[in-house]
Order: structure tokens, then C-alpha cells, then sequence
């Protein structure tokens, strides 16, 4: 495994989309490789941020009561 | 002695409403959060959730119960999205995919902030007007993975393209979006940037 394979597969790491031999592989060289074990830091980082700064926003409250209006005639 | 026949073959109406509520509006947060990323405003989004909901209780009886009724309404809601979609504009997006250069932000921040401090100044509202940005095909790709946590083959599923294509797509919107936000962020000094 060289530097630019693990970083093509390092978003598939971080999915947990990988078979577990390619996987291994990927976890021996961020170990053995601090270039890439920052860049594996940083996309983690970036999905966490993404998944918090857009999960705030739920259906508004006149949405849920319209919707149970409609199917129940609520 | 056999049993006296029910009167209503199908399930009594308490019952498909327990159901329904149980299993499919539970994902009425999530159905409206990738509405609004899909068609861009709350009043559309509403509607197409509204849409998403009917069509899915009339159609209940064909849903598998147990099954994944998040990626079947997504579905539903993505079908739902296209038809009204195609019906109002004469020239859907043409954005070729493939001409969009992957861009990598990371090396250009490695040495100044590579553990990508400058994401935490940028807010929610700046965060989603740049996933609005992207064309549609990566936006709803991202929203699945990255904001609904979904697997690239639900996703395959939910868009009817190979997991392969999933793949990509996610991993240029990605980069497409890092761009964005890193543009932001240089404009707005939370961070000096490489010259460009």
C-alpha cells in the first residue's frame, strides 16, 4: 500500500465500506505513516463537522400536524 | 371446526395506522431535511413530504414491515421529487459530472491548520447554502451518506445507480464541497490559505 492508494480509499475507510484485508492494509499504513494519518484526522474531522452542522433541522411542527391531518383526518 | 371468516381480509385500519406510525413517520425529520437539500426551499419541501407521506400509506400493504422503510421513502420521495421536477423546468441541470476537476483541500492547508480547525468557525446556514451548490446528483449522494449516515448500497438503491457510481460521487462531492467551504473560510480570514 502506498501513500495515494490509501488516500484513495481513505473516505471508504472512514465509510466502513472496505473488505477487511483492504482495510487492515489501510490501518497498518496510517500507522506507519504520519502524512497520511493527518490527512485520515482532517477527513474524519470534516464528516463529523458536516453530519453536525446539518442535522440540527427537523420537519417544522405544522408539517407533522398536517401530515396526521391528511392520512388521519386529524 | 373451521374458523369463521373474517369479514375484512385486509388489516384493520388501527393496525396499519400503528404500523405506519411505528415505522415510516418515525423518518419524518429525515425525509424532510433531504426535501429541503433536494428541491431548496421549506414551502417545496413541505409539500414534497406531504406527497411522500400519502403516497407511502396507500401504498403500505406492498411495504415489507420490518424491512428498511427509511430507504423505501426515500425513494418514494426522490421519485416524487423528479416528476415534479421534470414537469417544471423545460431544461433540467446539465452539469457534466466528469468535466467537475476533484480538488483536494488538504494539502493545501497541511502546514497552516491540518487539523482543520477553520471548519468550526463556519455555521450551519453557510455549511447548507454550500451543499446547495452542488449540482444535484452529488448533493443527494452527500445528504444520504454524510447528514442520513446511509450505506453506499442503500444509496445505490435509492438512486438506481451502481454502488461504484455512488462511490465517486460521493468522494468528488466531498471535495467539491471541501473546496467551497475552504473558499469561504480564506474570504472570511478564518484562515490565510495558499496563495492562489
Amino acid at each position: 500500500m502506498n501513500c495515494r492508494e490509501c488516500v484513495e480509499h481513505l473516505y471508504e475507510f472512514l465509510d466502513r465500506e472496505l473488505t477487511p484485508e483492504l482495510e487492515r492494509e489501510i490501518r497498518d499504513h496510517l500507522e506507519d505513516c504520519p502524512p497520511c494519518g493527518e490527512q485520515y484526522d482532517f477527513e474524519e474531522l470534516f464528516l463529523k463537522f458536516l453530519r453536525a452542522r446539518c442535522r440540527t433541522q427537523g420537519a417544522p411542527m405544522e408539517l407533522k400536524k398536517r401530515v396526521l391531518r391528511e392520512l388521519f383526518g386529524e | 371446526m373451521a374458523k369463521t371468516p373474517s369479514p375484512d381480509v385486509s388489516p384493520p385500519v388501527d393496525e396499519k395506522r400503528a404500523s405506519f406510525e411505528r415505522e415510516a413517520l418515525v423518518h419524518l425529520d429525515v425525509l424532510y431535511r433531504v426535501a429541503l437539500r433536494l428541491s431548496g426551499n421549506p414551502s417545496d419541501a413541505d409539500d414534497l413530504v406531504q406527497e411522500t407521506m400519502l403516497k407511502a400509506y396507500r401504498a403500505w400493504d406492498q411495504y415489507e414491515k420490518g424491512t428498511n422503510a427509511k430507504a423505501w421513502l426515500l425513494t418514494i420521495l426522490r421519485h416524487a421529487f423528479i416528476n415534479e421536477y421534470r414537469r417544471r423546468t423545460r431544461h433540467p441541470e446539465t452539469v457534466n459530472l466528469d468535466k467537475i476537476e476533484p480538488y483536494a483541500v488538504f494539502p493545501d492547508v497541511q502546514d497552516e491548520d491540518p487539523q482543520g480547525a477553520f471548519f468550526d468557525r463556519i455555521v450551519d446556514d453557510e455549511v447548507l447554502r454550500a451543499i446547495d451548490q452542488l449540482p444535484v446528483a452529488f448533493r443527494e449522494t452527500l445528504v444520504l451518506s454524510d447528514v442520513e449516515g446511509m450505506s453506499y448500497q442503500e444509496i445505490a438503491g435509492i438512486l438506481e445507480i451502481p454502488v461504484g457510481t455512488v462511490k465517486s460521487r460521493l468522494f468528488r462531492a466531498r471535495q467539491q464541497l471541501q473546496g467551497k467551504l475552504y473558499e469561504y473560510a480564506v474570504e472570511m480570514g478564518y484562515i490565510k490559505g495558499s496563495p492562489a
